[in-house]
Order: structure tokens, then C-alpha cells, then sequence
């Protein structure tokens, strides 16, 4: 059984957030439908983006430019 | 067909003051007549009335007759027709999606009511019923909120009950901090002249992942609130959300607005104010649906079932507590 896409992303998340501008990281989908990890950043951010993974266990990883989130 | 619709809107012209003043007519226009629940191509005056009657229960002055001046007319029934109210007004009996807020807050949104020991409270986030950890249990809540003009005096509906402490991941500026030390100071010297027993305190800060923003508030009398949505109704049960649930929500600032859960076991860090930021873990992420004083917006499904309270956003997404963590941290159920 390969590991779902929860525990992919519970894995490496910690990982993730640390990386400059990232905001979330959440489960998705891409483009084509098929599920993701969704990586969101506050702005755009070439090396942030650069030093992402493409895939993660087989996940497809994306990125994506959200703004930064605020309470509301 | 023409000429006969215009023959309606001139008897119309003529006779609309005389329906009007006849009892439960509240509009009249001129419209096709349905009969057996279809439209016709029968050119008619409608008039609209807050309820049907039999005519031997009005006087006779009150009927609307079948015909005048040759024209047919037709009775629908539409209940009172009200100017739309904006939700940033106030409401007594006050629904969810309207201004709230604790007295020292801007405003947020009444998100809905939920049910606790047998009792109805008020449910909103943290930080529009508990000014994000500041608030003590008692503090007044006012509906409209105070940025809506809402005041202590006349606008009074709630005292805050309890609320689920947010742990803020970085600490606040010195500067800041200075300034907070200086507040809580004044509050707590105020507290002690009016005799409570609370005493404010700055949150300690620390690095645990929150689920939800999320307080309640107890309603002063039960008649004061009403357990539906503006602009949506009654709440029809919840549910748990989902990758690609269509959703909406009734907010103080954007009104009805409708969205999709695009991300589902998010992480994300969300900003409370210069350097104050929270990490919350297993959010629902749906598109931009939502502005600043839409929280604590309840969020529902198609079918109005509940499923979240909206909390946090940016240019293009909402952020959602899941409704069943909520429940779970409050203790309270629908």
C-alpha cells in the first residue's frame, strides 16, 4: 500500500512552512484533476519556488501565490 | 395580446391606489394570470397580499374582484414585502450573518446559534466575540458591532460565555508589547474599581497548533436571536467538508456569496496584527468569498448544511474551521 496523500503531506509539512513566503500547505488538486499537495506562498517567490519538490512520494507538489492570509 | 396589456396598465394606472388601500394588498402590477399553477396568456392586474383570505372572512370593501374596467385580475400571495436590510445593521431578533462584536473590537459575523447544556448561544470567532485572547468571560457583545455603530447602551446582546485560546506563534514587537503592558494595566486597574473579579492578562506565547477561532456568547433574553442565516434560512443539519463541496456563507462585510473547497488538510499561518501570527492545521481552503468582518461567517453546503465557520482570508482564498473541531472544542452541538 503506497501512503496516502495525508500522510505525505503530514511528513514533509513541517518542511515546507519553513521555507520563506510559504503560508499553507494543504491537500488539492492539480490542473488535470488529480490530487496534490498545494503549497501557497504570500507573494511571488523564484527561490522559494525553485527549492520546491516537484513530487513528494509520488504526490504531485504545487505552488501557488495566495497573498498573505489575514484574520478577518 | 398587446393592446390588451396595455388596457391592463392603464386600468392599473387607475385602480392601483383603490387595491392598495384594500386590506393585506401590499403591490400591484400588471402581469400575466396563472391559473392552476400555470401562466396564462391573460393579461391581468396582480395584486400581491401578505396572506389569501376566503372573501367571507374580509368585508366587502376589502375583496379584489375578478374583473375591473374589463380587466382580469389575479391575488398571489408574497408575505410582507421589506427594503432589504443590510447586514451590518441591527436585528432584533438577530439571525447569523449579521455585525457582532465584543466592545472593544471593530465588528465581525454572528456566525449562528448552537446548543449547549440545553441552552442557545451565540457562536463567532475568538477574535470578534473575545478580541483574540484579551477579552474576560462576561464582557459585553454588541449587535451591530462597533465599527457598525453599535454601543453598550442600546445595542447590548450578549455577554461572552467562552472561548478557545489561539496560540500565536511569534511574539508581538517590543514596542508593541510595551503598549499592550500599558492597556492591560488600564484594564485591569479598571476592573478593580468596578469590582470584577477577572483580571486581564497577555496570553503566553507559545507554539501549538490551533484547530479554530472560535468563541461563544450567552444572548441576554432568547427572543433577542433567531436560529436561521440571513439571506439563507434555517440551518438543515451539518455536515463535513469535502474536496470540491460548493459552499456559501452570509457575511457582515460581502453579503451571500458562494465558493468551492479547493484544498482540504491545510496548514496555513494566519496574521492577527503586526507580528502576531497563528498556525492552525486541518482547514478547509475554498476560493475568495470573503472580505475583512465576514468572520465568523457560517459556512454551509448546498443543500444548507453546516460544515464551517469562515475565519481567515487573503486576496483569493478563505480559510474555514471545520465545523466538527468547533463543536468539539466549545462542547456545544446544533
Amino acid at each position: 500500500m503506497p501512503p496516502s496523500i495525508q500522510e505525505v503531506k503530514a511528513r514533509h509539512e513541517a518542511r515546507l512552512m519553513e521555507k520563506p513566503g510559504v503560508v499553507a500547505v494543504g491537500v488539492g488538486r492539480d490542473a488535470d484533476g488529480r490530487q496534490a499537495i498545494i503549497v501557497s506562498l504570500d507573494r511571488e517567490r523564484p527561490d522559494t519556488r525553485a527549492a520546491m519538490p516537484e513530487v513528494l512520494e509520488g504526490y504531485a507538489v504545487r505552488v501557488q501565490v495566495i497573498g498573505p492570509v489575514r484574520a478577518q | 395580446m398587446a393592446e390588451s396589456l396595455e388596457a391592463t396598465r392603464s386600468a392599473l394606472r387607475e385602480e392601483s391606489r383603490g387595491l392598495l388601500a384594500r386590506r393585506n394588498v401590499v403591490a400591484t402590477g400588471a402581469g400575466y394570470k396563472v391559473t392552476s399553477g400555470k401562466r396564462t396568456r391573460t393579461p391581468c392586474i396582480v395584486c400581491s397580499v401578505t396572506r389569501k383570505m376566503p372573501a367571507s372572512e374580509l368585508s366587502a370593501a376589502d375583496v379584489v374582484p375578478a374583473t375591473i374596467r374589463g380587466v382580469a385580475t389575479d391575488v398571489i400571495e408574497t408575505g410582507p414585502i421589506r427594503a432589504f436590510q443590510p447586514p451590518t445593521g441591527r436585528f432584533r431578533p438577530a439571525p447569523g450573518g449579521v455585525s457582532i462584536g465584543h466592545r472593544d473590537i471593530t465588528a465581525g459575523t454572528l456566525g449562528c446559534l448552537v446548543r449547549k447544556g440545553g441552552e442557545s448561544f451565540i457562536l463567532s470567532n475568538n477574535h470578534v466575540l473575545a478580541n483574540s485572547n484579551a477579552a474576560a468571560i462576561g464582557d459585553p457583545i454588541l449587535q451591530p458591532g462597533p465599527h457598525d455603530g453599535g454601543t453598550l447602551a442600546n445595542d447590548h446582546i450578549a455577554n461572552l460565555e467562552a472561548f478557545v485560546p489561539i496560540s500565536f506563534v511569534a511574539p508581538e514587537p517590543p514596542s508593541e508589547c510595551g503598549f499592550a503592558q500599558a492597556v492591560i494595566a488600564l484594564l485591569n486597574a479598571g476592573c478593580r474599581v468596578i469590582g470584577s473579579g477577572t483580571r486581564y492578562r497577555i496570553v503566553s506565547i507559545q507554539q501549538t497548533p490551533n484547530l479554530v477561532d472560535a468563541a461563544i456568547a450567552r444572548p441576554l433574553a432568547a427572543a433577542s436571536v433567531i436560529d436561521e442565516i440571513h439571506g439563507i434560512g434555517a440551518i438543515q443539519g451539518t455536515v463535513q467538508g469535502a474536496l470540491g463541496m460548493r459552499v456559501q456563507k452570509s457575511g457582515r462585510t460581502t453579503g451571500l456569496t458562494t465558493g468551492e473547497i479547493l484544498q482540504v488538510d491545510v496548514t496555513v499561518n494566519v496574521q492577527y496584527g503586526p507580528g502576531q501570527v497563528a498556525q492552525f492545521t486541518d482547514q478547509l481552503l475554498a476560493g475568495a468569498m470573503s472580505q475583512g468582518g465576514d468572520s465568523d461567517s457560517a459556512v454551509l453546503d448546498e443543500q444548507k448544511r453546516l460544515t464551517g465557520l469562515l475565519f481567515a482570508g487573503s486576496d483569493s482564498t478563505t480559510i474555514i474551521n471545520r465545523i466538527e473541531h468547533v463543536f468539539g472544542a466549545l462542547g456545544v452541538t446544533r
